[in-house]
């Protein structure tokens, strides 16, 4: 067994490795100098498609004719799928942190691929991006920006509802090298480009662009570290510059020393600058220290959060700095005591007592180098060392008295997990902090973008994460690739399915639907258990009673009003309406969202279900609307007759014709009486108005004519006369001999209005009334006079005497004549 | 009133934060200065939470209002932020993106946020009028605001027009999507009760969304853990109640005499604030008025905004009491400050006493203005309810909810008719006389509709059919089921009100207004059909023994749910409802209880009123739940889709337009 320090390599005061992670990569005549090479995060897919700037002879199995493709491998080379390219020039292939490819072409139009699927969903980067073409693109977890022939910016920062977004300006000139800093990264939040123009390089960002003033340029290549903080610069003479991404310190500067530039510059985790040529590697460390290194065959870089991998025909190596916690324990000459933890085990293994004797020297930091232990396992690749550090730990966590297992047990969950996903058929080489970053759920995605179904799934159940998605996407590649007949494709699906939680049947119907097997999809649409979700799926289906009816069962009211919307564009208006008809809840949404809107609508309605007194009734909010009163008469005619064969709706009818009747009137009344308006009044109003302008005889034509009762009549009438301090002609009315509503209100309307005099006069006439209150009356108008008359008729002593407190002067004397007239009387 | 310790209420403290915060991050995802745009009706309600103030840190520049169309291009980024529910708003949004789009020079972005979710038809929308690519799309989850510690609202002011009027039950799904959440976060309600065919709607809708809970909860790989342990029974709340306001309208009609109520009927309050003449306050000091930003409109320069809440010092003494116990608690705390006032002057101070009084001074200041302002409240409010209108508005209010011969008092409704008293005040006696005795007479319906169409109007033609629409105002019919009581519980469709008042006690003759031990006093003797509804479940021993006073007092009823009870719901329309859920895993729900660390049961019944609740109504559900407390440290929370009064819901049958206008 080769020893952990074989592929460490010095660089500065720090140690990186290389680890060998697959052989016999590709395929031995596959020109990868000529392909592109990029590489999906967390050690994802490699998308691999010819540079077509290089000329190349087709030869071989890249037989003329044969259409190109973009080559979707695994790490270790095998191949997932090919993307065929039916397009015209690409300007970047690229991948988000999900794993999903990003075709850009050169016209602007962007494909993107989800789950390593060849279903693609396209959109576009907007007209400039079109007129003039997209030259390159950066990407980064969420998004990319691309670089038009203009020197203009566009940015993409999500996936699930691409809008492409220009960025400020950039200034002219040409663009030598660029770079992004994801949003995440930056102070203002948004995506920043870094661009090399001239001497200097300046960042954009969406709303401005800023020159940072450097002189070393031109640069010919710019890179971001992984988390933002540092950016690397290769200047035209050869030198690497490593400064902050704020652009107030340089941290470090190294010569390479050699005439041609690189082919590429790339971060090899956050703390050093990986320089590659056709098959060499220049590794750049802190202060400026390097090694390089020479491969067999051309090398592609493909860099990853915490190291980069270098990707040759041949093999696949992962350069990485060494983990701290694997140099803690293998580096030569460490005294740590997880280093000597593994000393002791190795000991115990030969049976040797120098094993106790290093426990016992390591005592007091046994839990931390146990700690050591654990975390050292999880960065190694190699099985045999995982175990030797486990080994080690499991017995120094025996000595120990109390230690907490559940890192432990983690550990070694985690590493079964790893060393699968490993295995170079799956070709997953994820490394522990790119697998933590990554998190179970979505490796276990990725392996079902692989179609590793059992392996998804026993990982699944492993660490007991959910697995219904495991077989919604088995389910839907089973209907997508089976040629069996539908019905035992259906059955298998259901007897697999049924029983699990949570499993999304509409997905599954949906990818039925998409193959063109409509009735296997509402077959498998059948199980599925919420409502709301069928819906959808059945309306592209053509079975729209049956979304409606999902629609309704849901009660989402929105998904309801959205599946009428759709039927109503497909279906001729009749038939929309028989659908509706049966449903209350349907045709309620209809009619509510109608009246906003389109009364037309409503007017079919209505005249198809045979509702007159609904259309008579939209007839007369229309004549409301009518600018002016002959519209308003006509359509106020129209939805009389629309109620007029019907003995029901008689009030109605009369109602409608005595609108017409009293527009009419006042018509008139505008033409008699210049400048006073009477439309929009009411009966009442209009009666009280005529009364108010002193046309009471007119007032009183309105009352016949409209045969208004005789109690409202007075009513108007008295507040009218009231209103216009007519006292005379309310000094006739108390000669009256009748009044419909009594006399009293006469005396309150009066008095309210500061008459007393007038409204005195009828006292006498409020005969239904008790004394008391009478007096009260009197007292109210200021006549203790009357008042005591009052007392005195009623022979009530009492109250005369209380009214003498209340007389004045004459008045004093008065009421003492009657109280006397009464006692006489007694 | 101290709490009880047992007592942990729903956390409004909470939801306020969380939607504060939601609103705060949408707008900063938006980089720089910009204008928002604001449906009128969502600009209360984001008041409830946010100051201007602070959207104004958050770089919003001005706010418009959407129904105003007049989104000028000062800023490049323009937020709209709006109800998603409604195609009408989804529609003005996108025309107003296109007319910005097609004036302005500038190349503007634009962000619409949805409230409470994004839906599909506001897609469809946006994608018809060619703007959905334009903006970036975002929602904030607001659901329940709380307006008081015991009361959340949905705050849907169109809630009893869509439900009522349009049958639209949109609002019953955004009632149980938040309901939903409250038991994602609370448990599972243990026990649904209700009453009403929409309560059942809304029931049979949660049971419908929680089996799709976990089909999604077990879909979704971040937590589905702690969802379905989510799923479990609370262990704070003890049940929901849902009262369909169809069940109650007379209730809503009634006018409120409560002091809340009545600000309410004569001024209106709405998120918590209320406008009136500022000559009526006229002395009061201007105060730093909490300028709830959102409310840009110049209002007119005579109206002045009041806020009605907690941060009052007096009004949460005199919110709930009967407006006729008003003047003698406004004069006792006047007194009470003279006297303080006098203990400043009179004595000799030491420098401790001196500092006492200062650090005391803010509070007193406030309390004194506080009182200015309440004294000139209730006085303007004195005049209307002394007004001879007014009481003769009331005297048939209380004849019919008392139970007397309806027709007895038509006269006084003609008169009021004829003498022009407002529109609503009339339709809500005659709506009440309708609801009361299921219907009124065809002749003199039809009478009576003579009348309103010549003292208001042909136009309210369409004001009547509305009403009847809403089942407010309907001829009598022999088979209505009313004659036959014995009909079944689900096909019930008239309430025997007579029976109620009897079997429900709805009418209490001998109100204690002053310290009042009865919901009744309220409405000064009617107790209302929905608040006795909750007693039926909450307090049975108490209203069996109001109901069957004369008799010995024999064994109360028993048990949960409507028990004891189930004759004289049965009697009410609608349907009934009562649901138990339990949690699938056992153990979880132990668990639950156990982390609670609560060996009783849950102490919170949640009461929900769907179409709306009344500030009486509130009051009464108080006192309800003050007795609760003080007995068995249980409590209420009130939930609603929106605060509505008579002339609310009525008014929205109206047809506010005229002929020749």
């Amino acid at each position: 067994m080769s020893k952990a320090t074989a592929d460490w390599k010095r660089v500065g005061d720090r140690f990186y490795r290389s680890i060998r992670l697959y052989t016999d990569v590709f395929a031995p005549d596959l020109e990868l100098e000529n392909y592109i090479v990029v590489g999906a995060p967390y050690s994802g897919a490699v998308a691999l498609y010819r540079d077509e700037s290089k000329i190349f002879a087709p030869r071989g199995s890249q037989a003329v004719g044969t259409k190109a493709t973009i080559d979707l491998y695994s790490c270790a080379g095998r191949l997932i799928r090919q993307i065929p390219r039916d397009r015209g020039a690409l300007a970047a292939v690229g991948w988000s942190e999900d794993e999903r490819l990003l075709v850009v072409g050169q016209d602007g139009e962007v494909r993107s691929y989800a789950d390593l699927g060849t279903d693609f969903t396209p959109f576009s980067l907007g007209h400039e991006a079109e007129e003039y073409g997209v030259k390159s693109c950066r990407f980064w977890g969420t998004g990319f920006v691309a670089l038009l022939g203009n020197n203009r910016f566009v940015a993409v920062t999500r996936y699930d509802e691409p809008r492409p977004q220009a960025l400020a300006s950039a200034p002219p000139g040409e663009v030598i090298s660029w770079a992004v800093v994801p949003p995440e990264y930056t102070s203002s939040r948004s995506v920043e480009v870094l661009l090399a123009v001239g001497r200097t390089v300046h960042v954009v960002d969406a709303a401005e662009s800023e020159d940072r003033g450097l002189q070393a340029g031109p640069f010919r290549h710019i890179a971001v570290s992984p988390n933002g903080k540092f950016i690397a610069l290769y200047t035209d003479d050869g030198k690497v510059w490593v400064i902050s991404s704020d652009f107030q310190e340089r941290f470090s500067e190294y010569d390479s020393r050699v005439k041609t530039p690189p082919k590429d510059l790339q971060w090899c985790g956050n703390n050093a600058v990986v320089l590659a040529w056709e098959d060499e590697i220049h590794l750049v460390g802190p202060s400026g220290s390097a090694t390089s290194f020479e491969y067999d065959g051309f090398v592609h870089l493909v860099p990853d959060v915490d190291g980069i991998r270098v990707m040759t025909n041949d093999v696949c190596d992962f350069w990485q700095k060494v983990p701290d916690a694997c140099e803690e324990v293998w580096r030569l000459g460490s005294s740590s005591p997880a280093s000597v933890l593994v000393d002791a085990v190795e000991m115990l293994e030969k049976k040797s007592a120098k094993a106790d004797e290093n426990i016992q020297l390591i005592r007091g930091n046994l839990d931390e180098a146990v700690n050591v232990c654990v975390r050292a396992a999880g960065q190694e690749y190699s099985v045999h060392r995982q175990k030797q550090l486990l080994k080690a730990a499991s017995f120094g966590k025996s000595v120990l008295e109390l230690y907490n297992s559940d890192d432990y047990v983690d550990m070694t969950e985690v590493l079964r997990v790893l060393n699968a996903v490993r295995f170079y058929e799956i070709g997953v080489p994820v490394s522990y902090d790119q697998y933590i970053r990554l998190t179970p759920e979505r490796l276990v995605q990725r392996l079902v973008n692989r179609q590793e179904y059992l392996l998804a799934l026993k990982i699944s159940e492993f660490l007991r994460l959910p697995v219904d998605k495991i077989y919604v996407a088995w389910a839907r590649q089973k209907v997508r690739s089976s040629s069996t007949d539908e019905e035992s494709i259906c059955e298998e699906i259901v007897r697999k399915l049924n029983g699990q939680r949570g499993i999304s049947f509409e997905e599954v119907a949906h990818a039925a639907y998409e193959d063109g097997r409509g009735s296997m999809a509402i077959q498998l649409l059948e199980h599925e258990p919420r409502a709301g979700k069928q819906v959808p799926l059945l309306l592209s289906l053509g079975e729209e009673g049956g979304a409606l009816d999902k629609a309704i069962d849901s009660g989402d009211t929105d998904l309801i009003f959205w599946v009428l919307l759709n039927l109503k564009k497909k279906m001729p208006l009749s038939t929309f309406f028989r659908t509706i008809n049966s449903r209350p809840v349907a045709s309620a949404i209809v009619e509510a969202s109608a009246i906003e809107q389109d009364q037309e609508v409503l007017k079919d309605l209505y005249y198809q279900d045979d509702r007159r007194v609904d259309g008579s009734n939209l007839l007369l909010s229309e004549a409301l609307s009518a600018s002016d009163t002959n519209g308003s008469a006509d359509k106020l005619k129209m939805a009389a007759k629309l109620l007029r064969d019907s003995k029901d709706h008689a009030p109605q009818v009369a109602a409608l014709e005595d609108a017409q009747k009293l527009l009419k009137f006042q018509e008139a009344f505008e033409r008699d009486l210049q400048g006073e308006s009477f439309v929009g009044l009411s009966v009442n109003e209009t009666m009280g108005k005529l009364v108010r302008l002193g046309h009471g005889k007119r007032g009183m034509k309105v009352k016949e004519e409209f045969k208004v009762g005789e109690k409202g009549w007075a009513w108007v009438r008295l507040r009218a006369l009231v209103g216009r301090r007519e006292w005379r002609e309310l000094e006739e009315l108390s000669k009256g001999r009748k009044s419909a509503i009594g006399w009293e209100p006469y005396f309150n309307e009066i008095l309210g209005a500061g008459n007393p005099k007038v409204a005195a006069l009828f006292i006498p006439k409020c005969t239904n009334l008790a004394v008391n209150e009478r007096i009260e009356m009197w007292l109210k108008c200021g006549l203790v006079k009357n008042a005591a008359e009052e007392a005195l008729k009623a022979k009530d002593r009492e109250k005369l005497e209380e009214l003498r407190g209340k007389a004045s002067g004459q008045g004093v004397v008065e009421v003492e004549r009657m109280i006397n007239l009464l006692g006489r009387g007694r | 009133m101290a709490a009880h310790p047992a007592v942990k209420a729903i956390n409004t403290q909470e939801i306020t934060e969380k939607a504060r915060r939601g609103l705060l991050q949408l707008l900063e995802a938006v980089r720089g200065k910009k204008n928002l745009v604001i449906e009128r009706s969502l600009a209360g309600t984001i008041g409830l939470f946010v100051k201007f103030s602070t959207l104004q840190e958050y770089g919003v520049d001005k706010i418009f209002f959407l129904e105003n169309h007049n989104v000028d291009s000062s800023q490049r980024n323009i937020i709209f932020l709006c109800r998603g529910e409604s195609a009408k708003t989804a529609r003005m949004v996108a025309e107003q993106i296109k007319l910005v789009r097609s004036e302005s020079q500038i190349d503007h972005e634009f962000s619409i946020i949805w409230v409470p979710r994004r839906t599909r038809v506001s897609d469809m929308v946006l994608e018809e009028h060619g703007t959905l690519g334009e903006a970036t799309i975002s929602q904030l989850q607001l659901h329940f605001i709380p307006l008081e510690q015991d009361v959340l609202s949905l705050e849907l002011d169109t809630a009893v027009h869509d439900l009522y009027l349009r049958k639209d039950p949109t609002c019953i799904f955004a009632s149980a999507q938040a309901l939903m959440r409250l038991q994602k976060q609370y448990g599972l309600f243990p026990r649904i009760l209700g009453k009403g065919d929409n309560a059942k709607k809304l029931a049979d809708l949660l049971q419908k969304m929680r089996s799709e809970e976990e089909v999604n909860a077990a879909a979704d790989s971040n937590n589905s853990y702690l969802t379905s342990f989510g799923l479990t029974p609370s262990s704070v709340i003890e049940n929901l109640i849902i009262i369909d306001r169809d069940v109650d309208f007379p209730t809503v009609l009634s006018t409120q005499l409560t002091y809340e109520g009545l600000i309410d009927e004569n001024y209106g309050i709405t998120n918590n604030q209320t406008e009136v003449e500022s000559s009526i306050l006229g002395g009061a000091p201007a105060q730093p008025q909490s300028q709830n930003g959102t409310t840009q409109a110049p209002a007119t320069a005579t109206k002045r905004k009041l806020q009605l809440d907690t941060s009052d010092k007096l009004y949460p003494s005199l919110r709930d009491a009967n407006f006729a116990t008003i003047g003698p608690t406004l004069n006792r705390t006047a007194r009470r400050l003279q006297s303080d006032q006098q203990n400043i002057h009179n004595q000799d101070q030491s420098i401790a006493d001196l500092k006492s009084f200062v650090s005391k001074l803010p509070s007193y200041q406030a309390e004194q203005a506080s009182l200015k302002i309440h004294t000139s409240l209730a006085e303007e409010l004195m005049k209307v309810t002394r007004s001879e209108l007014f009481n003769q508005m009331l005297e048939v209010q209380q004849n019919l909810l008392a139970g007397s011969d309806p027709s007895a008092t038509h006269e006084n409704i003609e008169e009021l008719i004829a003498r022009d008293v407002p529109f609503k005040t009339v339709l809500r006696l005659l709506c009440l006389e309708s609801c009361l005795s299921n219907g009124i007479r065809s002749r003199d319906l039809e009478n009576f509709k003579r009348q309103i169409l010549q003292a208001y109007g042909f136009q309210h033609v369409l004001t009547l059919a509305n009403l009847e629409k809403m089942g407010l105002l309907v001829p009598r019919e022999s088979h209505r089921g009313y004659l036959n009581p014995i009909g079944s519980a689900a096909g019930q469709t008239a309430t025997d009100w007579n029976a109620l008042r009897k079997g429900l006690k709805l009418w209490v003759d001998d109100v204690q207004e002053d310290d009042p031990n009865d919901v009744a006093y309220v409405f000064s003797g009617f107790a209302p059909l929905s608040v006795r509804l909750v007693q039926c479940i909450l307090q049975k021993s108490q209203l069996y023994n109001l109901v069957n006073q004369p008799r010995q007092p024999s064994s109360a009823p028993t048990g949960t749910g409507w028990k004891g009870f189930e004759d004289v719901v049965a009697r009410i329309r609608g349907a009934t409802v009562d649901v138990t859920q339990k949690g699938h895993d056992a153990d979880a729900s132990h668990a639950r209880k156990t982390l609670r660390g609560s060996k009783e049961g849950p102490k919170i019944s949640l009461v929900f009123f769907l179409g709306g609740v009344t500030f009486a109504e509130i009051a009464a559900l108080r006192l309800v739940s003050a007795q609760m407390e003080e007995k068995e440290g249980r409590k209420i929370v009130i939930m609603t889709t929106g605060l509505v009064n008579g002339g609310r819901a009525v008014g929205t049958a109206v047809e506010k337009r005229e002929f020749g206008q």
